[in-house]
């Protein structure tokens, strides 16, 4: 059976309202011993609770803050950063170019975390003046963090707690990192398809590139960059649960859109990328995205490149 | 004793990365070049006064033997034995550090994925290895005693660096 991320189940939001509802310690454990993770059980068995056995929310909050922190290590190691501006510029440059409208755009980070990305991409301006930055996330502790953080560094961005598809502005371009295998079955579609019927023009979206190596990988390196336990379980889960090269490029197509993937397993070498995204563009986009990233554009391929692989 | 003089060198560098890894992970502001010089600073200092661990321990086995330039020779040969495999590692994560910084980002995350990662978690491995060297160029077991000393004192420079000054989010 496939693993649970603990993560996912010591926290919990009415998804209409975005309250915070209550989660049981009881009924977490329950959740991780059905699918035989027994060290997950344990490490959420020592989380503090209330007389009723609910999870401390505070303690819950402190935990994730504190284990996105040390996630973000992984991305500045991985560089993270460069690796979204190599795609994304190109794209921006694709969207100005096709628009001949002078701005702003907007880039809206789906399922933020503590934004780093969107911090990393206010501190350096690497998109362009014109582009706003905004990171969203249910989480809404995370969410004050990323702020506090920003603000901290005197960033010009912003960070809002909700639906990323119920913002009250529509996005030029959603991205996220990180994201895509907590969606799982129709949920990765209807993923997809809030943003094919949004205005807006294309998104970006980074996940742990499926490879046998992923799941050794992504066990040394949360072992000697996490400390937290709950981290290191849910580092290795991440790489068990990502979805493959095919799965990702079906779902992305909805109608409206272009899928397609930058640095696919079959033209990438594995050890340079742990990360890679998934692309979706309107079709118009297309050509002149592959004319900006220029030698670049033969990494990015589209259904057709598994269709010709499996005949 | 020059062997020496390069451990102790090595040692430094080392609690100063022990410091940097310390505070790594703790701190998610975007402009932190400030804190990682002073967490290596830190790092520094605590490796400076853990080596004196080893250092005494020399010293001890020089004033109680009864024949200190047998002892010195057998502690100059221990210390070359040391100084092999942990040269060798230093070499290898200075090679990686190099190909993180200074090569495109593909390249540096092959660095991170391959060399970086791994070899942090292969400095008890190391230093097992600097021990053994030890013993095989003739250190014998006093040469081991100041080895095992060194190592454990370089080893847990980063713990408590952490733990004083990083055991919470920045």
């Amino acid at each position: 059976m496939l693993q649970l991320e603990i993560s996912d189940l010591i926290t919990a939001v009415d998804p209409h309202t975005g309250h915070r509802l209550p989660v049981r310690r009881s009924e977490v454990i329950r959740q991780l011993r059905a699918t035989g993770d027994e060290r997950a059980a344990r490490i959420v068995a020592r989380l503090p609770t209330d007389e009723d056995g609910v999870l401390d929310p505070d303690a819950v909050d402190r935990l994730l803050v504190l284990v996105h922190t040390e996630l973000q290590r992984l991305s500045e190691e991985l560089r993270m950063g460069e690796r979204l501006v190599h795609v994304l510029g190109p794209l921006f440059t694709a969207i100005r170019a096709t628009t001949g409208q002078a701005g702003p755009y907007r880039l809206v980070d789906v399922g933020c975390g503590l934004g780093y990305l969107v911090r990393r991409l206010a501190a350096t301006e690497a998109l362009g003046k014109d582009v706003e930055l905004v990171g969203v996330d249910l989480d809404a502790a995370l969410v004050g963090e990323a702020d506090r953080l920003a603000r901290a560094d005197g960033l010009d961005c912003r960070f809002v707690h909700g639906n990323a598809f119920a913002l009250p502005e529509a996005a030029t371009v959603y991205v996220s990192t990180g994201v895509l295998h907590h969606f799982r079955g129709p949920a990765l579609e209807e993923f997809f398809q809030a943003q094919a019927a949004s205005p807006a023009l294309a998104f970006c979206h980074f996940d742990i590139a499926t490879n046998r190596l992923a799941p050794v990988g992504a066990w040394v390196f949360h072992r000697a960059r996490m400390r937290h336990p709950l981290g290191r379980h849910d580092g290795v889960v991440s790489a068990l649960r990502a979805h493959g090269d095919e799965t990702l490029l079906r779902a992305a197509s909805a109608p409206g859109i272009r899928a397609l993937l930058y640095e696919p397993r079959s033209v990438a070498n594995p050890f340079c990328t742990a990360l890679r995204p998934v692309v979706g563009v309107r079709p118009h986009l297309e050509a002149p995205l592959r004319r900006a990233l220029g030698r670049a554009a033969r990494r990015l391929v589209g259904p057709e490149h598994f269709a010709v692989g499996t005949r | 004793m020059r062997p020496a003089a390069l451990l102790a060198l090595l040692g430094l560098v080392d609690a100063a990365f022990s410091g940097f890894r310390a505070y790594a992970g703790r701190d998610a502001r975007i402009r932190k070049q400030r804190a990682i010089a002073r967490a290596a600073l830190r790092g520094l200092a605590v490796g400076a006064v853990a080596l004196l661990a080893p250092v005494l321990a020399a010293s001890c086995l020089l004033l109680a033997t009864p024949d200190p330039a047998r002892t010195y020779a057998a502690l100059t040969a221990g210390a070359i034995g040391y100084l092999l495999p942990l040269a060798g590692y230093a070499v290898v994560v200075l090679l990686s550090l190099a190909a993180y910084f200074w090569l495109p980002f593909r390249a540096g995350t092959l660095a991170m994925v391959v060399g970086l990662g791994p070899l942090t978690l292969l400095r008890p491995l190391a230093v097992a290895a600097a021990c053994t060297g030890a013993v095989l160029n003739g250190g014998g077991g006093r040469s081991l005693l100041v080895g095992v000393v060194a190592g454990a004192a370089v080893l847990c420079v980063g713990p408590a660096v952490h733990r004083r000054w990083y055991s919470t989010v920045q």
